[in-house]
């Protein structure tokens, strides 16, 4: 087995700082998608031509599937973060279908980053909606006994976001190299289709909890929206996703 | 399987600069072409629910229109039909008024016709009937009749009415300024009969009378006499005559 494709080498420093193979696939990966994003919006009209119909569906697609979840207020607030997050971990886990290249995601740093950021987001928006008391009053409720189990909660569901993109894209690309050098060259091939499937499960995975997360720290609970606002609550189907622990 | 804490920072950096890239080159515009092509599609759906709108209020309209429509029409038919009805009763009153009349004049101008056929024919028979009772009297006229038609004037003359022998008397008065006093008869007379009749004439004029003797066969029997513009049949064939007349104006 080759070190290298576990280990991340440093590549180059900047100002004394280490940047390996994980940032440079990172930046390539911000240029890619921000270039992309601006030739399909280039000349946006109202009767859209091919790119700016695909531009137009992939943020109606991630605007339809936020309002599903999220208040109607707060999607657009919390659609720039999802939604990134959705096209980053998508293309960073395809990225690995590239030779001689490796998805940011399969290094721990990585997903580590983007749990921490949906950590801070979730808290950030929660803070944002409700306001810092109030925010701060639902990890006591309905009882303060429950205090450690929410923090708990926390933390481990943020560690389980990250452990878990990153096993997942690790195993797989790990899977197609034993494959490919155990069984020669064309026999992966059915597993980098697999890899396609997982990349994108993956990210729909990762993007989906993060909104769930962020939606039950945006969402009141339904003792609060009995109290203060009953016209805002969401569906009562959609109260145990708030409640989904990973 | 190791963890970086500078490539975790890098990435947290990475990723949050992702976000504001792609928040302003990405989500922002593509978001507000959606929105105002929502609020376009909007309008357009608010302008086509007012068309719609107007639509149906026209239709509506439209409807209650034609519904009064229906309902003038309707009347003015049961109005035209009506007239109609009036109309066609006084027409056919005045057709049947104007087949009496018809009927009425036809059945006189047939009264008529007939009538004027009939008297045609009666006069024809009346002629006919001269014709044959004028050729029977000729053959049956003898001077024997013709005396006792004379003597049957001599006695006429005495039971003459008064108003007749006023007139004969006014014409005898003329004969005195020179018209004579004519007795024509269908056969001779001898001079008795003659000188009778003159006297009896005479005794009606209250003056002496000289008549001119004249035979006139036309007669067939009898005799006439001629004083002045007066005139006396004794004869058949004026009796003749009068039965003809008469049976003109039957």
């Amino acid at each position: 087995m080759n070190p290298e494709a576990i280990d991340h080498p440093v590549v180059f420093y900047l100002a004394g700082l280490p940047v390996g193979s994980t940032v440079l696939t990172t930046w390539g990966v911000m240029i890619f998608v921000v270039v992309l994003a601006m030739i399909l919006t280039r000349s946006l009209q109202q009767t859209p031509a091919r790119g700016q119909t695909i531009a137009e569906g992939i943020v109606a697609t991630i605007e339809t599937a936020m309002a599903e979840v999220l208040p109607k207020a707060s999607v657009r607030r919390v659609l720039p973060f999802i939604a990134t997050l959705w096209i980053f971990v998508l293309v960073a886990n395809l990225v690995g279908l590239i030779p001689e290249l490796h998805s940011p995601t399969r290094d721990l740093s990585t997903t580590a980053a983007l749990a921490a950021l949906v950590f801070a987001s979730t808290h950030w928006f929660g803070i944002r909606s409700k306001g810092l008391r109030n925010y701060l009053k639902h990890y006591a409720e309905p009882n303060i006994i429950l205090l450690p189990f929410h923090i708990t909660s926390e933390l481990t569901r943020t560690l389980a976001l990250a452990v878990r993109l990153f096993g997942n894209m690790m195993s797989l690309e790990m899977a197609a190299l034993l494959v490919l050098m155990i069984a020669g060259f064309l026999v992966p091939v059915p597993l980098l289709m697999l890899h396609i499937i997982e990349a994108l499960v993956q990210a729909y995975i990762f993007g989906i909890l993060a909104l769930i997360y962020i939606a039950g720290a945006i969402v009141p609970n339904e003792s609060e929206s009995d109290a203060t606002d009953p016209g805002s609550s969401e569906p009562a189907q959609q109260l145990p996703l708030l409640n989904h622990k990973e | 399987m190791q963890f970086d804490w500078t490539t975790f920072v890098l990435e947290v950096i990475n990723f949050l600069v992702l976000v504001w890239l792609l928040k302003h080159f990405f989500y922002k515009p593509v978001l507000n072409i959606l929105d105002a092509r929502q609020e376009r599609v909007r309008a357009e759906v608010a302008r086509a629910e007012q068309l719609q709108q107007d639509a149906e209020a026209l239709k509506a309209q439209y409807e209650a229109r034609l519904a009064d429509w229906n309902k003038e029409r309707e009347q003015a038919r049961q109005q035209l039909e009506q007239e109609l009805a009036q109309l066609r009763a006084v027409s056919t009153e005045n057709i049947k008024q104007s087949l009496a009349d018809e009927e009425a004049k036809a059945r006189v101008r047939g009264a008529a016709i007939t009538a004027s056929r009939e008297a045609e024919l009666a006069r024809q028979a009346a002629g006919e009937a001269y014709e044959n009772a004028s050729a029977m009297l000729r053959r049956l006229a003898t001077p024997e009749l013709t005396a006792s038609i004379v003597k049957m004037f001599q006695q006429d003359m005495k039971a003459l009415p008064s108003a007749e022998q006023e007139a004969l008397r006014k014409a005898a008065q003329v004969v005195e300024s020179g018209v004579t006093v004519e007795i024509a008869s269908a056969h001779a007379l001898n001079d008795k009969d003659l000188s009778s009749i003159s006297q009896s004439l005479s005794e009606v004029a209250c003056r002496p009378i000289n008549a001119v003797f004249k035979l006139d066969p036309e007669l067939i029997a009898g005799l006439r006499v001629t004083v002045g513009e007066c005139l006396l049949h004794a004869n058949l064939a004026e009796e003749l005559q009068f039965f003809r007349r008469q049976s003109k104006y039957a």
